[in-house]
């Protein structure tokens, strides 16, 4: 791979490696450094990277390893008592819909770390089951019940209601889906 | 000063592998809270970053 070709595909892979840190830390701040790292370190072992391979899960591999590495040396596991770091994940609560998706920033970071990822990785980012298991270094049945523990517990966190909302963001939510094909006709590792 | 940086985009549902296992008014949240970060604007010190390992692979 040529390097000004590599460098063109981090780059536009940016935004999602900045996405992806801020939904494991829950700090903006903290998961750009999380993203400088992942960059410098995917520069620096660029040549590990098999050409035609998905850059994005190679990326987030990284970006994974730099968070639980930071960690470890931390020696201590997210916290956020005071809502501080939750409260940025979101954008400001102009309208319903926004208010909405504060309360599921908040109730992500209910979540175990290993069930947010995995909820993330393949609701949010795109990625495929199998392509979450290798991220995650896992089986891809390890990750369908950790997708399923944070699912029902998203559920109790946001209550039953959350599904029947009528606003600005369901619209949005209806118009994005309608004329495809049901999730489970998506799924590729699906059981 | 910050730069908006043309992104990957992020799958719109009807490519997206999204779990069969979570309810669409879940997966479309969590898809709309992610790219709402990945609307942001980079910040510069990205460009920086990037600016530096391509002169550091052209040499001095």
């Amino acid at each position: 791979m040529a390097e000004d070709r590599f460098l063109d595909q981090v780059t536009a892979l940016l935004p999602a490696l900045r996405a992806f840190g801020r939904s494991l830390c829950g700090d903006p701040a903290r998961a750009d450094d999380l993203v400088q790292d992942t960059v410098l370190k995917a520069w620096t072992n660029r040549e590990q990277f098999q050409s035609g391979s998905n850059l994005k899960a190679w990326l987030f591999t990284i970006l994974r390893n730099c968070y639980y590495s930071e960690l470890r040396h931390r020696k201590f596991e997210v916290e956020d008592p005071d809502g501080v770091c939750a409260a940025q994940v979101a954008v400001a609560p102009d309208h319903d819909a926004k208010l909405h998706l504060r309360d599921l920033s908040h109730a992500l970071l209910e979540l175990p770390s290993d069930q947010r990822e995995a909820l993330i990785l393949v609701c949010a980012t795109g990625l495929s089951y199998e392509e979450a298991a290798d991220v995650c270094q896992v089986a891809v049945g390890t990750i369908k019940s950790r997708i399923a523990r944070a699912r029902d517990r998203l559920v109790d966190l946001l209550g039953e209601d959350a599904a029947h909302i009528n606003g600005p963001l369901s619209m949005l939510e209806s118009t994005s889906q309608s004329g495809t094909q049901s999730s489970s006709q998506r799924s590729s590792g699906a059981t | 000063m910050t730069e908006k940086i043309k992104s990957d985009p992020v799958p719109e549902a009807p490519e997206a592998a999204t779990a069969e296992q979570v309810p669409d008014w879940l997966s479309g949240r969590l898809r709309r809270m992610f790219t709402d970060v990945m609307d942001e604007p980079v910040p510069d010190e990205f460009k920086a970053l990037l600016k530096q390992l391509e002169d550091k692979e052209r040499g001095p």
